[in-house]
């Protein structure tokens, strides 16, 4: 929603905002302008050296109207609690003055990179619903005043907030509890079954391409390691030697992305911990950047658990959620109804027996025993079928004759017995569920994918029906709630029987008729 | 497939009491202008068509022979669908108001039924472009708070009918919840 106290005049109570930044902020507030150059900078640098330019050192003059403007940022930078909210006060020649009202404020979360946890200080982002960027953005406080702001704003919520009474236990930062916390052999899982580290591989592969590393391959020849091969015993071994070759660099590839994962995520997440504050849930993870998010529990709109292949052979599930506003931490440029691309994690890794109680911590309502699953329409399977089949004829057909001629009909029907499999599992783990609280969807077999989104947070259904579906007397059908944004986090089924999805959606549809505020 | 049913009901207003909605038909006026916008939709692909196919006649090409015959064709066509769809479209779209909220039922191949509740409106818009306001019709324009639907259309409202049904589906929800 429009955020009024975003420009709300200040100090309409007469208050002037009167504590400052810790005395080192200039060096952030630098260091984070200087990132928007950095990468170029290294480009440069790198492209550069090539060339022996000499006007690349110029370029760190930019530094200096960096940091003078860093230092007057700090200089002028104010804040501070009133009655109403918190106020900020800063400006370089347009003076803003931003109000934010207590009771608005959903999160104060931190951010802390190495730099910060040197000198002791955090990067804080407070945030309202209206999602997308943070409300403010403080850089940097001492911990001491990050503790001390905490504090201030959810003490005055208690007091202040007459409207959101839910909030009030929000304030006790003491009665916490750890719901769940990672040793570094759960990370090491995790980087085993997430594959970051062949993003890592593919963007160092497409660095050096733009860096034109690949540009003179042929003059330079092949590097010195590849005579170091033994290339005449794999010769002897004839037309097994490059299947051999293969195997081992692929075996190589596979090993090297999945160690590169570990390290990723020992990085990223070390020593993740959920705990819960009063009504809140609140992650920590990081060994370089220390990150600290508060997920608010009337936030919540979906719970996601994600279980791949790797997932289950090492007896694990992955928990996230969805929030209104879908407002990670995470910068970068975001306008509203775009979320930003961080996970929020309710467990990147835990094991599937403690799933539901991580999910309750976070939907409460969610009572994934004794649901009542409700599978597809009978005729889904061989829809998915053909449908599998159709396409991949259509697309081989003509190919596989002009190369293979005789062969090609193995080519071209060999998939078949395996689309089959793949209609006929799917189907089976894929149903949806309606709880007078709640409604559950799973989808997929490979990777098993369960929502749960509690009926309340639902905002409109949809219903549709292709040429396909009415020939068949199927439907599919679409929950929308405010955090579903992403590719990923849609909650839609197709393949229903039309009468179950109309009741389905009229059910939906029914839900919030005397809902309470989802305080988005 | 013996399976137990869901709890279809257990929210607070349960699908018993059968409200006196039925389907309603917008105005019959919003044919014509979809007709308008279709035909002068038309008007630059039927252009862009003609010029190709006189350059290929100038030309001396053997494809212009087919095209000189296959212009008129393409035409019709155009025309056609122009006067075909937006009649089409009129039979199927409907909108229900029941005590809850507003469900809108569009389109002919691929046929969507959105369902909307009063409170989920966050709010407004009535417009009306240039065709709509010559005919007196007007779009009624519904956003919600979700995150892929947040704008819910419903097309070719009588004007003081679209104003009417606006107010009356914000008189309950003040769009206090999200």
């Amino acid at each position: 929603m429009p955020s009024d106290e975003r420009t709300a005049p200040a100090g309409a109570d007469g208050f002037e905002p009167t504590l400052k930044l810790h005395p080192i902020s200039w060096v952030f507030v630098a260091v984070n302008h200087f990132k928007q150059f950095v990468f170029a900078l290294i480009a440069a640098i790198i492209v550069g050296s090539n060339r022996g330019d000499a006007g690349l050192w110029w370029s760190l003059w930019i530094l200096i109207p960096l940091v003078a403007a860093a230092i007057w940022h700090q200089w002028v930078f104010r804040y501070g609690f009133s009655e109403r909210g918190l106020v900020i006060h800063e400006g370089l020649f347009f003076r803003n003055v931003r109000t934010v009202d207590y009771e608005r404020i959903e999160n104060v979360d931190t951010q802390r990179s190495v730099l910060h946890r040197l000198f002791g200080v955090a990067e804080v982002r407070v945030e309202t619903s209206s999602g997308g960027k943070p409300e403010a953005l403080i850089r940097v406080l001492s911990l001491a005043d990050v503790a001390a702001m905490r504090e201030r704003i959810f003490e005055r919520r208690g007091t202040a907030s007459v409207a959101a009474p839910i909030d009030h236990a929000a304030q006790s930062e003491a009665e916490s509890e750890v719901l769940l916390e990672l040793p570094p052999s759960e990370l090491v899982r995790y980087g085993l079954i997430d594959n970051r580290g062949l993003i890592i591989v593919a963007a160092v592969f497409g660095f050096l391409a733009q860096s034109g590393y690949f540009d003179n391959l042929q003059e330079r020849g092949p590097p010195t390691w590849l005579s170091r091969v033994p290339w005449d015993s794999l010769a002897e071994l004839r037309a097994v030697g490059p299947v051999v070759l293969g195997l081992l660099v692929f075996a190589l590839l596979i090993g090297f992305t999945r160690v590169l994962s570990v390290i990723v995520a020992l990085a990223t997440l070390y020593g993740f911990q959920l705990t819960r504050a009063g009504e809140d849930l609140r992650t920590r993870f990081g060994l370089l950047t220390r990150v600290s998010l508060t997920l608010r529990r009337r936030r919540v709109q979906a719970a996601h658990q994600t279980a791949t292949l790797l997932h289950r052979l090492f007896k694990r599930v992955s928990l996230r959620v969805d929030l209104a506003g879908g407002a990670g931490p995470g910068g970068g440029v975001e306008s509203p109804g775009q979320t930003t691309q961080r996970e929020l994690w309710l467990a990147p890794l835990c094991a599937p027996e403690d799933a539901e109680r991580l999910i309750r911590a976070a939907l409460p309502q969610v009572q994934l025993d004794g649901l009542e699953w409700r599978s597809l329409a009978p005729r889904a399977r061989r829809r998915i079928f053909r449908l599998l089949s159709t396409m991949w004829i259509v697309v081989s057909a003509v190919p596989a004759f002009a190369v293979l001629g005789n062969w090609a009909a193995l080519v071209v029907l060999a998939p078949l017995p395996l689309f089959f499999v793949h209609a006929t599992l799917y189907v089976r783990h894929t149903g949806w569920a309606l709880h007078d609280e709640f409604f559950a969807l799973r989808r997929g077999w490979l990777t098993r994918k369960l929502s749960v989104t509690p009926r309340n947070r639902i905002q409109s259904v949809r219903l549709t029906e292709s040429p396909f579906d009415r020939r068949q007397r199927m439907a599919s059908i679409e929950v929308d709630n405010a955090g579903a944004a992403a590719v990923s986090h849609r909650l839609k089924l197709r393949y229903l029987p039309k009468d179950d999805a109309e009741r389905l959606a009229d059910a939906l549809y029914r839900s919030p008729a005397g809902a309470e505020p989802l305080g988005a | 497939m013996s399976e137990p049913s869901p709890s279809w009901s257990g929210s607070p207003a349960s699908g018993d009491e059968a409200p006196l909605a039925h389907d309603r038909p917008v105005d019959p006026r919003t044919v014509a202008v979809w007709r308008w916008a279709a035909l002068i939709g038309a008007i630059p692909f039927a252009g862009a068509a003609g010029v190709f196919t006189i350059s290929m006649l100038i030309a001396g090409s053997p494809l212009g022979d087919i095209l000189w015959i296959a212009y008129p064709v393409l035409l019709a066509a155009l025309a056609a669908g122009a006067w075909w769809y937006p009649a089409a479209r009129y039979r199927r779209l409907r909108y229900r108001l029941d005590p809850i909220g507003i469900t809108i039922t569009d389109g002919i191949l691929w046929r969507t039924q959105s369902s909307l509740a009063q409170v989920r409106i966050q709010h407004t818009d009535i417009s009306q472009g240039p065709l709509q306001r010559r005919y007196g019709v007007a779009t009624l324009k519904l956003y919600t708070a979700g995150s892929r639907f947040t704008k819910i259309e419903l097309p070719g409202l009588e004007y003081g009918e679209a104003v009417k049904l606006r107010d009356r589906l914000l008189e309950a929800g003040d769009g206090d919840a999200v």
